[in-house]
């Protein structure tokens, strides 16, 4: 009788590499990103959204061409070609994976954060992500009953050589957009949130002791006070201003290299956050698991030492304690990585490794962040925006209506 | 011997197609992948299933090998 084992060597390189990212994002942390945000894919996707289509979208809080996506997916992209493993590759349902993509992108800005986010949103002891991680299950598990009954969407075919460049070439016009904006002359089709901005709950944006927003209003005592002497917003309202997200972040280079370095530890070790309950449920294997067990606890271990750790429900940082809508929104997010067939983090990995429609999911990301904020789906710290439950009742119809169409017939 | 081409196929078809193929009990068999991730999942789950693995690189795919005594 031949050995057979559900766990095998690859769960060590892969529960290292969710260590190792997890540690790292809490670390980003403590470097200036948003809390329990050290590597985001949706967030991060959302803030390049923001950066470009912050003007129509009302994205104004969340725009910042974020270093680490441009850093994950060049990592990707030399870890691939150094170990011979690029290959171009696309033309597998386009279009489906754009909209899944988009999908993810949507029911992500509900819960607030990926499924990588999740995981760090628990180590940072967020209990609101339990709900969001069962969601993430559920989906998974169905996507994976999908697959079973044949969902397939078709075969990619080898692509010219320069087509599997180009998601790594649209990095390097980013890269360039960014460095712009960090040495002072921005694009004048750039915005960018200011660097520790704050919003009150009426509105009121402040940066220091600078009021942004009404423009012409001031910090008076305290108090934001318009150019006509009205009270905007009480010092009580001043005092517990949030952060808003796209003005927290690490230092350029910091994040490029952090991208960077987890890009390539990535790549070699297919980390992926979908896959654990997936495979689990298909395959009877365990070892993709140990990913997400990685980055929970690496992430709780350094928030731990690094002072950042805070258990609870209430007050978390960029999150929402609304139990059903995180459950839900994670669920169609899950469902739609498994169509996928990887995370959001591993679409942006195998963008580098040139896979053409890996990068549209991403593009499709970025498209689903500009929707979602435009038309009041995302949700804000206070909870659930109007649109979101019509607009998840939507995206699980779709789903579903792709899950039933592509289908093989198993001979 | 047995064949499977899950070459363009996505996560994690590879593995299912190959582990199908495994239900027959072949002592040889060949998978054809042409990503690294599915290389890299293929070859650990035939190794975990008591294979031994080896594989090759065609001009746009990973031949993997599997045989057993």
């Amino acid at each position: 009788m031949a050995r057979h084992r559900t766990i095998g060597p690859s769960a060590l390189m892969l529960g290292g590499a969710g260590v190792i990212i997890g540690v790292a994002a809490a670390w980003l942390v403590s470097q200036g990103n948003p809390g329990n945000m050290g590597v985001c894919v949706a967030c991060f996707n959302r803030d390049i959204a923001g950066a470009f289509g912050g003007a129509w979208a009302n994205m104004g809080g969340v725009a910042y061409i974020r270093p680490e996506i441009i850093g994950l997916l060049f990592g990707g992209a030399v870890a691939a070609v150094a170990t011979r493993e690029f290959r171009p590759r696309g033309g597998s349902s386009v279009v489906l994976r754009f909209m899944l993509g988009f999908i993810f992108m949507l029911s992500s800005l509900i819960f607030l954060g990926c499924t990588v986010r999740a995981w760090l949103r628990l180590g940072g002891g967020d209990l609101n992500a339990l709900w969001g991680i069962a969601g993430i299950a559920a989906g998974v598990v169905a996507g994976a009953l999908f697959l079973k009954r044949g969902f397939n969407l078709g075969r990619a075919r080898v692509l010219p050589r320069p087509v599997g460049w180009i998601g790594t070439g649209m990095m390097g016009v980013l890269l360039v957009f960014a460095l712009m904006t960090e040495f002072g002359s921005p694009a004048g089709f750039v915005t960018t949130t200011a660097a520790g901005a704050r919003a009150t709950a009426e509105g009121a944006v402040i940066q220091g002791e600078a009021v942004l927003r009404p423009e012409d209003a001031s910090l008076v005592d305290g108090e934001v006070v318009a150019a006509d002497g009205a009270v905007i917003s009480p010092a009580a309202s001043v005092e517990k201003a949030t952060p808003l997200p796209g003005g927290r972040r690490a230092p350029l280079l910091i994040s490029l290299v952090a991208g960077l370095a987890l890009g390539v530890v990535a790549q070699r070790s297919r980390f992926c956050t979908m896959g654990g309950f997936r495979d689990l449920v298909l395959v009877r294997r365990f070892d993709l698991l140990f990913a997400a067990v990685g980055l929970l606890v690496g992430s709780t271990v350094a928030n731990l030492v690094l002072g950042q750790y805070n258990l609870g429900f209430t007050g978390q940082p960029v999150a929402h304690t609304d139990a059903l809508g995180n459950f839900a929104a994670m669920a169609v997010a899950g469902l739609a990585a498994a169509m996928l067939g990887g995370c959001p983090f591993r679409q942006v990995i195998m963008s580098g490794e040139g896979d053409a429609d890996a990068f549209v999911a991403v593009l499709g990301m970025i498209a689903g962040a500009l929707v979602a904020h435009r038309f009041v789906i995302a949700s804000t710290g206070a909870g659930l925006a109007e649109n979101a439950w019509p607009a998840l009742a939507v995206m699980m119809a779709v789903l579903l209506g792709i899950a039933f169409v592509k289908r093989e017939r198993l001979a | 011997m047995v064949e499977v081409d899950a070459r363009g196929l996505s996560c994690p078809l590879p593995v299912m197609r190959a582990k199908q193929a495994l239900s027959a009990a072949p002592d040889r068999l060949v998978v054809r992948v042409d990503s690294g991730t599915a290389k890299a999942n293929v070859s650990s789950m035939l190794a975990d299933e008591g294979y031994d693995v080896s594989v090759s690189e065609e001009p746009d795919h990973f031949r993997i090998e599997a045989s057993r005594t």
